[in-house]
């Protein structure tokens, strides 16, 4: 059995929205517990990572954004700009906290404390860009975390596998022009489904051409159409980049049962997609995964899916 | 939308006594595949095609033992007027793009010289000039979600699906709306921004509306 670390605090909870919303504490809740009851929690290593300061955040965040978002939380805005991405008074403390979580768990796995690392984190990131948060994310956790091994591990191959039903437009934005960053999302095809971006010819720009690859996937596509795109896409492509560490952005939602969009993945689709990880890590960079909770609203199927999840991540 | 404000100001163009041989430099220089002739006055008298050239030095080409430098004399002795296309179909500044759409599609051309009250080109708007209108229109890469709401085909219809959307403070990026997808009903398409579409969805339904599943989507 592998030694894999949980990233998680208990102040994620505080990140809480002034209405009804999908991207509830709940989430946490519901996973914690789970974990518990199926005497997951216990074979992993838990993590609690520490409040961090502003340099971490500007690697990747504008001072500018960082300061709009901290007068919104300061004065009771009740959302970012007009969308639906809500904020309460803790979420700018609790949005650094969740980037926290992601360096924290990159840090165990890449000087080897752990063999890798699940980070139950919210509010989520990847539709973060370098100047707003949006789509219920207010910093990008795995770009900061992406940024923080470049910067203090001179780590110069990482990939990112981003499987989160919407497509990661803040992560792509971020790195599309960065050679050193690999970037794959795999999501339901952009006309149908939030952010609209991810098309498959979207490869990235400039000295980054060629290191960003995007999945588009039909409504109604499942665990067989995302294993073909594994295999045909993703595998010559790592083959070719060889990467040190591999990041993924692991959301749940593009389950059958989960409410926001047209995917119809089961359980056995998300096995699938960590072993082909957890192999291809295996195989290029001494097994090193860390993987950061992005969506996933339907608690039953994100709640079974992320166990399913963690013990590919163990190898039990 | 008025057609002067999609079409391209700067139009290359080339006078009836060019020979060919300056026009297909032209075209090749400045990137376009036809090119709008005008007489001294600017008035428009006639279009050149890349294909037009093409097919002008054709003969040439297929003789046994033809050289390059014939064909290339043969552009050079050619004058523009000699193969252009003079009844041109074009747009005038007054045109809509809507009136470029039908005349763009109905004469199967690539593209419609706009002429001004007087006969001179005043621009000219292509395929690929309308196309960029419909991806602003259709809001293609806007950070926005997608919805198709089947309506009766009567007032007020979309009135009440903008009031329940603007219940939820969310902004709408584009709306269409096509013919019916059944007898007296409308299919109306909306991007709108946010990721939260479950709540949205659920409103729509409960006013009595069917949303399309995105494997029946219209446009």
């Amino acid at each position: 059995m592998n030694r894999v670390a949980f990233v998680y605090h208990p102040d994620y909870l505080l990140h809480e929205s002034p209405f009804d919303h999908p991207e509830s504490p709940a989430r946490l809740t519901a996973i914690t517990e789970h974990l518990q009851a199926t005497g997951l929690m216990e074979k992993m290593v838990p993590l609690t990572p520490a409040y961090t300061e502003n340099g971490d955040i500007f690697r990747v965040h504008a001072p500018e954004y960082l300061q709009r978002l901290e007068s919104a939380c300061r004065r009771g805005d009740l959302t970012l700009d007009a969308g639906d991405t809500y904020l309460c008074r803790n979420s700018y403390a609790i949005a650094f906290l969740s980037a926290a979580g992601a360096m924290a768990g990159a840090e165990a796995v890449f000087t080897g404390k752990v063999r890798r690392a699940f980070c139950a984190l919210r509010p989520p990131g990847h539709h973060s860009d370098r100047n707003t948060g949006m789509g219920f994310c207010l910093l990008n956790n795995i770009a900061i975390a992406a940024r923080y091994l470049q910067a203090r591990h001179g780590v110069s191959r990482i990939l990112i596998v981003d499987w989160d039903v919407h497509h990661g437009n803040g992560t792509q934005s971020i790195f599309l022009e960065d050679p050193s960053v690999f970037f794959f999302s795999i999501h339901e095809h952009p006309s149908f489904l939030y952010p609209g971006t991810g098309r498959r010819w979207e490869t990235g720009k400039g000295a980054g051409e060629g290191a960003t690859l995007n999945a588009p996937m039909s409504p109604g596509a499942g665990d067989d159409e995302y294993r073909h795109a594994f295999e045909q896409m993703l595998r010559p492509a790592v083959d070719r980049f060889r990467p040190e560490i591999i990041l993924v952005s692991a959301g749940f939602d593009g389950h059958k049962d989960d409410p926001l969009a047209d995917i119809q993945l089961t359980g056995e689709g998300f096995r699938y997609m960590t072993r082909f990880v957890v192999e291809m890590a295996d195989r290029h960079c001494g097994g090193r995964v860390v993987s950061l909770l992005e969506g996933g609203y339907e608690l039953k199927s994100l709640t079974s899916s992320v166990e399913i999840h963690i013990r590919e991540l163990l190898g039990t | 939308m008025f057609v002067v404000r999609r079409m391209q100001r700067n139009v290359v163009t080339v006078a009836p006594d060019a020979s060919l041989y300056e026009a297909r430099e032209l075209m090749r220089g400045h990137n376009v595949h036809q090119l709008p002739v005008t007489g001294g006055n600017g008035k428009l008298v006639g279009i050149l095609s890349n294909r037009d050239v093409r097919e002008a030095s054709l003969p040439v080409a297929l003789l046994s033992g033809a050289t390059e430098k014939e064909a290339e004399d043969l552009l050079r002795n050619t004058p523009v007027e000699k193969v252009m296309t003079r009844k041109v179909v074009t747009a005038t500044v007054d045109d809509t793009l809507e009136d470029t759409v039908v005349l763009l599609h109905d004469f199967r051309v690539n593209s419609l010289p706009v002429v001004d009250g007087q006969g001179r080109v005043a621009g000219i708007i292509s395929r690929t000039d309308v196309l960029k209108a419909f991806i602003d229109v259709l809001g293609v890469g806007e950070v926005s979600s997608r919805l198709e709401v089947v309506v009766p085909d009567r007032p007020g219809g979309l009135a009440q699906i903008m009031t329940i959307i603007k219940g939820f403070n969310v902004n709408i990026t584009s709306v269409l709306t096509t013919g019916a997808p059944e007898e007296g009903k409308r299919a109306i398409f909306f991007r709108v921004a946010t990721q939260n579409v479950v709540p949205l969805k659920q409103a729509i339904r409960e006013a009595g509306f069917r949303i399309l599943d995105p494997s029946s989507f219209h446009l």
